[in-house]
């Protein structure tokens, strides 16, 4: 029963055609041509130093958690440069279109963009940075350091890893096309109904985007199920429970949201493909459908995610803290716990983002009360945070700055947070910018905890250290950015501004709107200056780092090489205390190397989830150019591929005693960026 | 990952299975099933008596596969699934209690009236 | 092992720090794990589709068509349920077989719930054939997008288990009880118990509920 389609449609290409591709668009010619020029910089050096077999050895068809976590924060970096350009063309759009005597370029009536390709921007910059960004960065970071943490040599499920990365690249690939080729929705990153039915957006937009937040979403619940099984099965003798590094727990905490909460995105995306695709009447306006049955759904899954990006923010913080302040982290029990009641809460309190829709006064107490009750493991966390850095020896090396800003901002953004709980004040500043300010402090100290773990880990991962300087004065940058834009928000929130306007009526506003602009000036600033950090650093790649560089560093991942050898760890270490290192150090056996070697057993690298990826991709795109034959194909491709894969033999390869002992005497030919030699695999391992 | 010698046939979860304990688990669903099928057909209840009685013999059905299908327990092999069911189990009723609950608070103060004696009963009523 | 049971406060020279012994990861019970926590994940997803339906069926919603208690019929649904059941049943058989060691038992047994499975579906077709012949599909109202969907949802996993027992039949005669085909024989008792689950409730929920 597919539906009625407004527009041409043919069996071949679906509703595919020349038109699709908007070539005529002055802004949208100039973000291809800047893409261009990024794609042929990455590109022919890769060409002209002939790194594709490289790439495709070493990185495509790699298992390794640590080569899949770089990817996976690769592409959010990418995607989070795509994200802060769309932030910016939204605020240059507001300064302009402020009043009605406000200036106008290209074909708007106000400012520069027209109303619905600014919906656009705004709906795919919020996309972006949640789904495309943030999670996989974070989850990216989870998948290097984790393992590392708990003493493993890989994840339980390597295979699937690499199967999940590609699902969330093909994620990011589809918003990326729908610049391109087509449109991207204009509903808003929550997907607002009915706007997103058929009848009211009868283009491709509102389909990219239900299939680029479907595929990936599903990369990260198989992501989930992996985080768990390996924080369950895989940790080294020795590391109980309560010796588990606190970024560990919460990476478990958040993988537990995500295992439960993807899958109520997962229906009500279904649904709303289901009313676009077959005509059913989950939502529609008449019919007997619920619109607010959407926005339920989708607040079920999306308060639980919100709390999915924060909870390893957290985790990070109570990393970095302790090394930074030379102390062990105060009150671990306490952290554990209030990781664990937050993860519990945030499934209580999803209907705080609609208090509006009209449910009874008992219905919105209960989430107001509960939403109230997050404050208080936040604030157990906070507490144990400022009690670890009281009497510190404290070091404010870029990790640690990072870590400081984001606890003011947690404080701002909690504190507004506890406003938005109570309804009687939710009803009065709904869908304004000041709820926008708020979560932006929320996420902003996500993308500080971001910055401030990848400053932190990255000589562990890559064997050298950001450049200081450069890494202070990106930091400096991007707070004063924070401050100008979000401190002006909150004001413009409390004067009556709404959300996601083209225009602004009110010309009072300008002031303020232009102290965002500058602000947002000052972020432009610092994306250069981390251009800039990553060049220095580049530069001086030769300067040699300690398998601990920051010195007072407390847990397992350090204990390895640095750069981390592809096996992690030589032999297995036994872990004898909660800041395993840090108790090491303290007897002065941190260097002391196993006495001998023993063979390793490796997975072998396999093509297969890049194929995976790949079919993800036609049948993705198949589906919102309603390509039956193209969708069709591709979704029967990944189910023979993944049946044909349970017949291969898998059995991994063995390092001998000898290549060990000679890689761990020369560090850097084991490092994940080095080129290994092929190895033949093991035959006939399975015996039975 | 590695490739052991060990025969997987002596794995514990393979051992756990029973002849004796899953004949008693689908004898066990299909009995309680059918009664709940028995009481929807006499139509004597009041409906929230009705409802809680198949619910209860749902949730009992339900108990007797985890026990006898799942196998589920305390033993190592099988105390990691218990403990992650027990913590889904709030979700389930959280995110289907509290949904069902909200729209009906929604509804005598949103939606016209509707003559409710020809309609069904919703779960709450 | 030599675990020490409390934490001096720094090592000593004679302080346990390598394991070179540990390699005897379980992977049998990390895959069923890792199942078992995809299971959740895809519990959760009927658990969305439950709150759906629970909104849904409401006389606001059928738009003047039919509402539960006009297109369930609970002894039709009881057949569905015996299929399931015995499927079920059967193949919890099967790997009483495997534990047995026997190839041509495993076969027999996965073959026998196979076609119970086929059964099922077969009734869910004709049941869905009948409502859409009546003008009773998922385009009619609200209501009847929840029922059709939440339904086939759960046909949808009994179609891809009876394509992974396709699979395993034809694995186990290839090769016998490998490591890999042990556990994913396991996982495939795991999935099938599992559709049982979610069917009791959708049959107490839908169709016996639906008929008060
Ligand atoms: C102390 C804890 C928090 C409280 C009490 C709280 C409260 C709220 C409330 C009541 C709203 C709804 C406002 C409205 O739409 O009228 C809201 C919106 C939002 N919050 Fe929070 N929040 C908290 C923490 C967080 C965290 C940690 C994040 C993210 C990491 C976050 C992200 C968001 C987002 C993204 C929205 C708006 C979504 C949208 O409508 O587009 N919040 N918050
Ligand atoms: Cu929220």
């Amino acid at each position: 029963m597919p539906v009625h389609l407004q527009g041409p449609w043919s069996p071949l290409l679906g509703r595919l055609s020349l038109h699709a591709i908007p070539y005529n668009n002055s802004i949208i010619l100039f973000a291809f041509a800047l893409a261009a020029v990024a794609a042929v910089a990455v590109i022919a050096p890769v060409l002209y130093f002939k790194k594709i077999p490289y790439l495709w050895r070493e990185w495509i068809t790699t298992v390794d958690h640590k080569k899949i976590g770089v990817m996976y924060i690769i592409v959010g970096l990418v995607m989070m440069f795509r994200g802060f350009f769309d932030g910016l063309m939204i605020r240059t759009q507001q300064v302009l279109a402020d009043g009605p005597h406000s200036p106008h370029f290209l074909d708007a009536l106000h400012g520069y963009i027209p109303p619905y390709h600014f919906d656009q921007i705004y709906s795919s910059h919020g996309t972006i940075m949640i789904l495309f960004a943030v999670t996989p960065i974070l989850t990216g970071l989870t998948n290097v350091i984790v393992p590392l943490q708990v003493g493993a040599r890989d994840m339980a499920f390597p295979y699937l890893n690499a199967v999940s990365l590609w699902l969330t690249t093909v994620g990011a690939a589809l918003v990326m096309v729908s610049l391109f080729v087509g449109d991207f929705s204009a509903a808003g990153w929550v997907g607002l109904i009915p706007l997103t039915e058929l009848p009211f957006s009868p283009g491709v937009g509102v389909d990219y985007w239900i299939w680029a937040i479907q595929i990936s979403s599903i990369g990260t619940t198989l992501n989930a199920v992996n985080m768990i099984a390996t924080i369950v099965t895989m940790r080294a003798p020795g590391m109980t429970w309560l010796r588990l590094p606190i970024f560990t727990w919460t990476t478990l905490s958040t993988n537990i949201i995500g295992l439960t909460a993807f899958p109520v995105l997962g229906v009500a995306l279904a649904l709303l493909s289901a009313d676009r695709y077959i005509g059913t009447h989950f939502f529609t306006a008449g019919q007997g459908g619920n619109l607010m049955l959407y926005t339920n759904l989708f607040w079920i899954w999306g308060h639980p995610e919100v709390y999915f990006l924060v909870l390893p923010a957290f985790g990070i913080f109570s990393e970095i803290i302790p090394t930074f302040s030379e102390r062990p982290l105060f009150g671990y029990v306490t952290m554990v716990a209030a990781t664990f009641a937050i993860g519990g809460i945030s499934w209580l309190v999803w209907l705080h983002h609609f208090f509006t829709m009209g449910a009874g006064p008992a219905v919105n107490t209960f989430f107001s009360v509960a939403t109230m009750f997050v404050g208080v493991p936040t604030g157990v966390k906070v507490f144990n945070w400022v009690f670890t850095i009281y009497r510190g020896r404290l070091r404010f090396d870029t990790p640690m700055l990072w870590c400081v800003g984001g606890l003011f901002l947690l404080l701002i953004g909690g504190l507004t947070g506890m406003m938005l709980a109570m309804p009687a004040i939710d009803y009065t500043v709904h869908n304004s910018v000041f709820v926008v300010a708020h979560f932006h402090c929320m996420v902003l100290l996500v993308a500080y905890a971001i910055f401030g773990a990848v400053t932190f880990w990255f000589p562990k991962v890559f064997g050298l250290q950001l450049d200081e300087r450069s890494g202070k004065l990106f930091f400096w940058t991007f707070s004063i950015g924070t401050i100008l834009v979000f401190v002006a928000m909150f004001g413009l929130g409390f004067m009556g501004e709404t959300r996601r306007l083209d225009y602004l009526y009110d010309p009072q506003w300008l002031p303020l709107l232009i102290i965002q602009e500058i602000g947002i000036g000052f972020y432009s600033l610092s994306v250069l200056i981390f251009c800039w950090m990553l060049y220095v650093t580049l530069r001086h790649r030769h300067a040699h780092v300690e398998a601990d560089p920051w010195g007072t560093s407390r847990t397992l991942e350090w204990l390895t090489h640095t750069p981390v050898p592809f096996y992690n760890f030589a032999v297995t270490p036994q872990v004898n205390a909660r800041d395993e290192l840090d108790w090491r150090r303290r007897g002065g056996m941190d260097r002391k190397l196993p006495d001998g070697y023993a063979p390793v057993h490796m997975p072998s690298n396999t093509m297969v989830p890049a194929l995976i990826g790949l079919f993800a991709f036609g049948f993705g795109f198949g589906m919102i150019w309603r390509i039956w034959w193209m969708a069709g194909f591709s979704i029967v491709a990944v189910i023979v591929l993944v049946i044909a894969r349970s017949f291969q033999k898998t059995p991994g390869y063995i390092l001998s005693t000898d290549e060990i002992t000679a890689m761990e005497r020369r560090v850097e030919g084991s490092s994940i960026v080095a080129e290994q030699p092929s190895r033949p695999p093991l035959v006939e391992a399975e015996v039975h | 990952m590695a490739a052991h010698s060990r025969d997987p046939l002596t794995h514990p979860e393979v051992r756990q299975a029973t002849t004796g304990g899953y004949a008693a688990g689908y004898g066990v669903s299909v009995i309680l099933m059918l009664g709940a099928l028995l009481i929807t057909q006499q139509h004597v209840l009041a409906y929230p008596t009705f409802l809680w009685l198949i619910s209860s013999l749902v949730v009992l059905s339900l108990f007797s596969q985890a026990a006898l299908f799942f196998g589920l327990g305390l033993s190592p092999v099988q105390a990691w699934k218990s403990v992650s069911l027990i913590l889904a189990l709030p979700l389930f009723v959280f995110t289907i209690g509290l949904s069902v609950w909200m729209f009906n608070s929604l509804y005598p103060r949103t939606m016209p009236a509707m003559n409710m004696n020809t309609s069904q009963p919703t779960l709450l009523q | 092992m030599a675990i020490p049971t409390h934490e001096t406060s720094h090592a000593t020279p004679d302080s346990v720090l390598w394991q070179p012994e540990v390699e005897a990861h379980d992977d049998l019970a990390a895959r069923t794990l890792g199942f078992w926590l995809y299971m959740m994940s895809d519990a959760l997803l009927f658990a969305g589709l439950f709150a759906a339906y629970g909104v849904l069926d409401h006389a606001y919603n059928t738009a003047g068509g039919p509402g539960a208690r006009q297109i369930v019929h609970p002894l039709d649904g009881f057949w569905q349920t015996l299929a399931v059941m015995t499927s079920v049943f059967a193949f919890s058989l099967a790997t009483v077989a495997m534990k047995m060691r026997s190839r041509p038992g495993v076969i027999l047994y996965t073959s026998i719930a196979l076609v119970l499975g086929l059964v099922f579906i077969g009734l869910e077709i004709a049941d869905f054939r009948a409502l859409i012949a009546q003008g009773a599909g998922p385009d009619r109202s609200g209501f009847l997008s929840a029922f059709f969907v939440l339904i086939a949802t759960h046909g949808l996993h009994m179609v891809f288990g009876i394509l992974w027992m396709l699979v395993m039949i034809v694995q186990v005669a290839r090769s016998g009880f490998t490591e890999h085909i042990v556990a994913r024989l396991l996982n495939l008792r795991l999935f099938w118990q599992f559709q049982a689950s979610v069917w009791v409730c959708v049959y107490a929920f839908v169709y016996l509920r639906g008929a008060f």
